[in-house]
């Protein structure tokens, strides 16, 4: 209780929002805010007075400190961080000092650099690269459990699309797609952690507040350090270290609710529904089997039809007392929590951080939720006075739960129970011979990763301005899944499989192992106004995919692999299967900078890499880049108004195997579980192309920054990336046995322009308050097709998939003029304006582009205010640009009438003939007729998948220190704030999710208070 | 310190090893087929690929009436309606599953020249393993031409018949003619017989059965004397096959002296006929297809199955009703050669012949005997209607249908019937769109079927 007491006092003083000032009581105390020339908080940052370091203390993540001043006369304040300049600042009896530190770029002789984890981290690589860093904080603000969902919007160019229910990996892309492949083998980016490669496994499941820094890595000059791996971007991770200070344990916890979100698609209720039913005339379905229309038509003649027709009346009515809300029922708000505690301290020589961390969050459907336990240890220490070595291990355990399959998901239920219907209705009128509970535990997923890594880095400056470094580092990632379908399952219900066989388990075990060693040796040196540096490097990727999976039938009721019946013979007998596939990389580089007088910098790097995975000639790749930057404001140092002023370019080419395997290039064989009589059956994968060539990336440049009064900066970048031989799996003639094969078909590119603003509006000793703007634009475009000007990837397609000169995420169909009054069906426009009904054949001439289906448009708002101890941030997402087609899976015709409809199908369908101005076609149609609806969208059938989602905002009190004296100094720093993620998303389009297209992929609202506190 | 620290750092630079990474679950070139062992089992994959056409091709023939369920099935409605879209979307199946087993074939062969054996048994092997490919390759070419090409005549050695893929690597080849095709057909059995192999397993295809192949494509190229040449010999100790346990043993996983060929099979067979195991099947037996009492075949042709008054389909379908695993697939019987040498005979003026090698095949079966007075075509026609009530449902009749040239009924569903002519187009099936759309070679589609246009 006692322990207690200081928190309440804590949210009472918050509540009741006590006037705060700081107040002298025995000892002076002084408090501020540490921050870089930028704003940037510096948090870590040490003060202390000068010479009594241990009296000092260290700012918080927010580059807040509070220290307490000894009793003397003469006191300077010093203030430090990493790779800055020390500032110090005479005590005079201010309550408050801000500091702010500048770059040190002249690094003292003999100083030692500690901090720098990531060694192809060059500093001069900064200088032209494009990189963009993103604000940690915010991201750390953001109530969401999943790092890589959390990125969302935190850099111009990347963009993360969420794709499935929560836990389930987002699309994760720097600058589009960079190959004609979809899906992540081919596109995903390099995720660097430490100077270690991880896996996006891994990335993903990592603790956020042990993040000290990401950095975007996009354009060629970035990413050429790391080779032929970096053809797609790299995600560079920088954890947080232990600082050169006193011991600063922190708490902090965030718990809260979460929502079911968006409705997306409002439904029926019971009354417009019997009337849909009645109407579609389907036997199936109550509205219609009890009404006064079915009893005229089928039993005219009866002697009973008065009473039938009373009785049909009293089920019907009956069936109107029930009017449940699917959505609400089923959907549910459950809640979020994350505990993290942190230690961190440290000498001159050596420092330390720990953490640990619980985080949990509750899905929309029951029986989805995550919940993840992550721990680190890093420890840094001096070797003498030249060189030091960092260590970190870090872990992780999180586990998933998910009723959604691939086949099944039980979300889509809230647009097909009727609202009639109730979870105690017996059997379902929407789902014939099935009760609720048939439709329910159908189907069980518990997916876990238990994660561990470890790094080791050395860095040692034997003479001055020449560095070696080396690093070394394991990620391993333990996926392991567990599918069950019970017995009692419907599916297995109806397998006809006897009794005994019936229960399906799938369990799987994949590790993925990386390891990375790099050793890197820099030589920078300065001569006068000439800054010259040279560099090279070896580096060894090694990685391995073990996978092993069990699918056994009999399990009946219980979830477990060791209830499988082993006796089962034919297609349900047990199954295993193992892929165990080890890969390895080899690289060389050399890098040379050179930059005079502050003001022109030009930069190279050469990089061979061999891999293993292509047969021996075909091994080495190489990977170069050269940038080249000039700083315009050194020509008007002394015009205030353009504070900074930078041009910079650079071109490169990459080579890269992104999404290539041995199968593709050599004839390479598998066996399969079946077998052929006696023997096993060794397969061939795949046609194995002879001739491939890895793809070649060529990216080019041009950007400027600009910075206004010290107040705002603008930067502006033009990218151009072209992939040379992409690959694809193409169709060949079917008589070569396969379908497919994958071969070097042509050349795309990504162009696009990334703008970002960001302004510091006020900033005055009480009140801050920056604005960030900032847009993405990316267009693909077919450059170049080796056969011929279009390829189709479907024999039956009339829409090439890819045109030379046309983007390839652009959605073809014909014009709609609507529907005929006459028939109820659509009627589209040919492209010499005649009118083609719904039966006709459209040609090529025929389809238009509606729209791309990859947004081309994407970007942020964020806003952070500050007022004495209060901050206030929210984030803004929103893309621009695309369209996305609509399922009308909830409109119901003739066929499906027994499930619910949208709201309002009654007067947008048409009925009959002479129906005017509907949306919907007629529900009695022949399939012939509504081919063309199902086979291509149309310009009605569309919506424009725009959003603008408020995805973080945050309001934070900060405990004045005046507060934490009165609490008897027990903590140092504490805050409380209310943080919430995905508050509301503003759409126009029509369905469940502009961005996954499925309710299960919707975001849901998190809402939290959070309380930290440091000891 | 310092040197250790230089230490550390040489042995990180010198830790990048060597890139020569063998898969370790997956094999590839040149390391994948050295072994007997792997180049046998390499073809048990092109073994395991052989399609399974059965039900579809007999749903196209006269084995089959529709049922009152028919129509819950419209894809299978429309293939017996010989609905051309029905047709085009089963071709292509057929075009691309025989051309896979082609592909495999051809990738075994280059491949077993790199086999070194290691003892005479294992050269003997090697040369087994070389034969069945070649068999199982002119398998493929057999049923692809016949149904593709025309029939057989001196007058369409010219015209289109399928294409020929020698080798494994990425092709763009034009049809070869019906002549080239038939040749290399032979030339690949030829081949294949030249090697003495007893076949270990009735799922691997051992000289009987090459030969049972061979009398075949003699018989359809109308070498009559050359079909009864090879064929006969394999006749010699029918009578011991054709007992009525040898029979009853083709529908279960047990042995049959039956069997000259049928393949393994792992999953599940011929279970798309059936609707609902309490209801019925889409489809059942043809009223022409019916068997006297006694007769050993009937017991197994014919299903009652649970739709009053109708007789479905037993074989695998019943194996279906009744749970059992199917784990061979009857392909080449000696009751096939039997049937074979006798049309050999028949059209070859020695109807004698035919009818006293036919009468020891129904003698077996317990079946009535043929009239010892006919000849010609309706010595012809009684031969092929044995033949089909021997392989009902098993996907033949639609080759002999074709090769005799008589108008098809097609039932409708209220008893209507309407009929496919001899000169119908969709005879031939249709080139797949994914052939020639994809051919830089002009591939000639088969005349009469629509052509996706490319622009």
């Amino acid at each position: 209780m006692k322990k207690l007491l200081p928190l309440i006092a804590a949210f009472v003083c918050f509540w009741a929002n006590v006037p705060v000032c700081a107040q002298d009581s025995g000892r002076p105390v002084v408090a501020g805010r540490v921050t870089d020339s930028n704003g940037e908080p510096l948090a870590g940052a040490n003060v202390y007075v000068r010479g009594d370091i241990k009296n000092g203390t260290s700012a918080d993540v927010n580059g807040y400190y509070f220290l307490v001043l000894p009793d003397i006369k003469e006191i300077f304040i010093e203030a430090s961080f990493l790779g800055m300049k020390p500032y110090t600042v005479a005590y005079t009896g201010q309550k408050e000092i801000d500091i702010i530190l500048e770059d040190d770029s002249n690094m003292m002789e003999g100083a030692i650099v500690m901090g720098k984890q990531n060694i192809n981290d060059v500093d001069i690589r900064s200088k032209s690269g494009v990189i963009s860093t993103v604000d940690v904080k915010r991201l750390q603000d953001k109530p969401v459990v999943d790092m890589s969902v959390a990125l969302q919007g935190a850099a111009p160019g990347l963009v993360v699309t969420n794709r499935g229910d929560l836990g389930s990996k987002p699309e994760i892309r720097v600058r589009g797609n960079s190959s004609f492949r979809e899906g992540d083998a081919a596109n995903e980016p390099l995720y660097v952690l430490d100077g270690q490669v991880i896996s996006s496994d891994a990335f993903m499941t990592l603790n956020p507040l042990d993040i000290a820094d990401i950095k975007i890595l996009k354009d060629a000059v970035a990413c050429a350090l790391y080779g032929t791996k970096a053809a797609n971007g790299v995600i560079e991770i920088t954890s947080v270290r232990g600082t050169n200070g006193e011991t600063m344990v922190t708490y902090s916890f965030n718990g809260g609710v979460t929502l079911r979100g968006r409705r997306g698609v409002l439904m029926m209720d019971t009354d417009e529904k019997l009337e849909l039913e009645r109407r579609l005339q389907n036997v199936n379905a109550p509205g219609y089997f009890y009404s006064e229309d079915y009893y005229k038509r089928y039993y005219a003649n009866s002697p009973d039809l008065e009473r039938m027709i009373a009785d049909g009346k009293a089920k019907l009515d009956e069936l109107r007392k029930t009017n449940t809300d699917w959505f609400k029922e089923l959907l549910r708000n459950d809640f979020y929590q994350r505990h993290n505690l942190s230690v961190r301290g440290g000498n001159s020589k050596t420092s330390y951080y720990a953490s640990a961390n619980y985080s949990y969050q509750g899905g929309q459907i029951p029986g989805n939720d995550v919940s993840r336990f992550t721990g680190r240890i890093s420890l840094d220490q001096a070797l003498g006075k030249k060189g030091y070595v960092s260590l970190s291990v870090n872990g992780g355990y999180s586990k998933a739960n998910s009723p959604n399959s691939s086949s099944y998901s039980p979300t889509t239920l809230v647009y097909d129970l009727n609202p009639y219907e109730s979870p105690d209705s017996g059997e379902l009128w929407s789902y014939p011979n099935r009760t609720y509970d048939d439709l329910f535990y159908q189907f069980e997923r518990t997916s876990s990763e238990k994660r561990f890594g470890a790094t080791g880095s050395l860095n040692w400056e034997p003479v001055t301005g020449l560095t070696v470094a080396g690093v070394v580092g394991l990620d391993m990632v333990l996926s392991e899944s567990q599918d069950f379908t019970p017995s009692t399952a419907w599916e297995e219900q109806r397998s006809g499989a006897p009794e005994i066989e019936r229960g399906k388990l799938s369990r799987a075990k994949n590790t993925l192992t990386n390891v990375t060693t790099n050793v890197r040796v820099n030589w920078n040196r300065t001569f006068g106004k000439h800054d010259v540096t040279l560099g090279a490097n070896t580096d060894y990727y090694w990685d391995a995919t073990d996978n092993m999976s069990i699918t056994g039938y009999g399990v009946g009721l219980l979830n477990t692999a060791s209830a499988i019946n082993q006796s089962i013979e034919g297609n349900r007998k047990v199954s295993t299967s193992n892929l165990k596939e080890k890969t390895a990389q080899v690289g060389v580089g050399v890098l040379a900078g050179y930059c005079f007088d502050d003001t022109y910098d030009i930069f190279g790097t050469y990089k061979a890499d061999a891999s293993s995975i292509l047969p021996k000639d075909k091994r080495w790749n190489a990977a170069w880049a050269v940038g080249a930057g000039w700083s315009i404001k050194s020509y008007f140092k002394d015009w205030e108004p353009i504070s900074a002023l930078r041009l910079k370019a650079s071109y490169g080419r990459t080579a890269s195997l992104a999404g290539v395997s041995p199968a593709l290039a050599v004839a390479t064989f598998q066996y399969l579980e079946d077998s052929y009589g006696d023997r096993r059956l060794l397969e061939l994968m795949a046609l194995y192309n002879d001739r491939l060539k890895p793809e070649q990336t060529v990216s080019a440049e041009a950007g400027i920054s600009l910075g206004l009064w010290n107040r705002v900066s603008l930067d502006v970048g033009y990218y151009n990336r072209v992939t040379e031989d992409a690959l694809l799996d193409v169709p060949i003639p079917s008589s070569n046995g396969f379908m497919t094969m994958r071969r070097n078909i042509g050349i795309l590119s990504n162009s696009g322009i990334e703008t970002a603003i960001s302004a510091r509006i006020v900033n005055t000793e009480d009140c801050r308050l920056n604005l960030r703007f900032s847009l993405a634009y990316n267009r693909n475009k077919v450059i170049d097709l080796y056969d011929g000007d279009r390829l189709y990837t479907s024999e039956y397609s009339k829409i090439p998939d890819f045109e030379v000169g046309k983007a390839y995420d652009v959605l073809y169909g014909p014009v709609s003029l609507g529907l005929d009054p006459m028939t109820g069906l659509p009627v589209f426009k040919g492209a010499d304006g005649s009118e083609i009904p719904a039966t006709g054949t459209l040609k090529r001439e025929d389809m238009v582009a509606l729209g791309h289906s990859v947004p081309p448009f994407s970007g942020t708002f964020n806003l952070s205010f500050t007022y004495k101890n209060f901050e206030f941030d929210a984030d803004f997402y929103y893309v621009l640009g695309g369209v996305k087609a609509y399922g009308y899976t909830y409109v119901r015709d003739n066929d499906d009438a027994n499930k619910n409809a949208v709201r309002g199908q009654v007067q947008n369908m048409w009925f009959e003939k002479g129906d005017q101005n509907k949306i919907y076609h007629t529900p009695f149609y022949s399939s012939a007729a509504i081919e063309n609806l199902t086979l291509y969208p149309n310009s009605r059938s569309i919506g424009s998948s725009d959003y603008l989602r408020l995805s973080m905002l945050s309001v934070r009190y900060r405990f004045s220190q005046h507060l934490m004296q009165k609490l008897g100094n027990f903590f140092k720093y504490g805050n409380v704030a209310f943080q919430a993620s995905n508050l509301f998303t503003v759409t126009r389009y029509k369905e469940s999710d502009p961005e996954s297209g499925s309710l299960v992929g919707a975001q849901q609202p998190v809402l939290t208070l959070s309380l930290s506190l440091s000891f | 310190m310092r040197k250790s620290i230089i230490y550390v750092m040489l042995s990180l630079a010198v830790l990048p090893g060597c890139l020569d990474i063998k898969l370790e679950s997956q094999f590839s070139d040149p390391y994948a087929i050295t072994t007997v062992a792997t180049a046998r089992e390499l073809l048990a994959s092109a073994y395991n690929s052989i399609p399974r056409f059965q039900m579809e091709f007999s749903i196209l023939s006269d084995d089959f009436v529709p049922t009152s369920y028919a129509s819950k099935a419209a894809d299978l409605s429309n293939l017996y309606r010989w609905q051309e879209k029905a047709i085009d979307d089963l071709s292509s199946q057929v075009w691309n599953s025989y051309y896979l087993t082609v592909a495999y074939v051809n990738a075994l062969l280059p491949r077993l020249d790199n086999v070194v054996p290691k003892d005479e048994s294992e050269a003997l092997e090697i040369e087994k393993i070389r034969s069945e490919a070649k068999t199982l390759k002119a398998i493929c070419y057999f049923d692809l031409l016949r149904l593709y090409g025309p029939v057989w005549s001196e007058g369409n050695a010219d015209a289109d018949g399928i294409i020929l893929k020698n080798r494994l690597e990425l092709d763009f080849l034009p049809r070869s003619s019906m002549k080239d095709c038939v040749n290399e057909i032979d030339a690949l059995l030829s081949e294949a017989a030249s090697v003495e192999n007893d076949g270990t397993s009735v799922y691997y295809l051992s000289s009987s059965a090459v030969n049972a192949l061979r009398a075949e494509l003699e018989l359809y190229r109308h070498d009559y004397k050359e079909a009864v040449r090879i064929g006969l010999p394999l006749l010699e100790d029918a009578e011991g096959r054709w007992t009525p346990t040898d029979y009853d043993n083709l529908w279960s996983g047990n042995d049959s002296r039956e069997r000259l060929f049928a393949p393994y099979i792992f999953n599940t067979f011929y279970v798309g006929l059936n609707y609902d195991r309490d209801k019925g099947d889409y489809f059942a037996l043809n009223s022409h297809v019916i068997y006297d009492e006694g007769d050993v075949r009937k017991v197994w042709c014919e299903y009652a199955g649970p739709q009053e008054g109708v007789i479905n389909l037993g074989k695998y379908n019943r194996m279906y009703y009744e749970n059992t695993d199917v784990r061979y697939i009857n392909t080449i019987r000696y009751s096939g050669v039997c049937f074979t040498v006798a049309e050999a005979y028949a059209r070859d003026g020695r109807p004698s012949e035919a009818i006293a090698l036919m009468n020891r095949y129904l003698g077996a079966r317990n079946a009535v005997l043929l009239d010892e007075g006919l000849s010609g075509e309706p010595l012809v026609l009684a031969i092929l209607l044995e033949k089909q009530k021997e392989f009902v449902g098993e996907g033949i009749r639609l080759f002999d249908l074709k090769r005799l040239g008589k108008p098809l009924v097609r039932y409708g569903s209220a008893g209507n019937s309407t009929s496919v002519a001899p000169d119908d187009y969709r005879w031939l099936f249709p080139i797949p769109a994914s052939e020639y759309r994809y051919n830089d070679k002009i591939v000639n589609i088969n005349p009469g079927w629509p052509k996706q246009t490319v622009d």
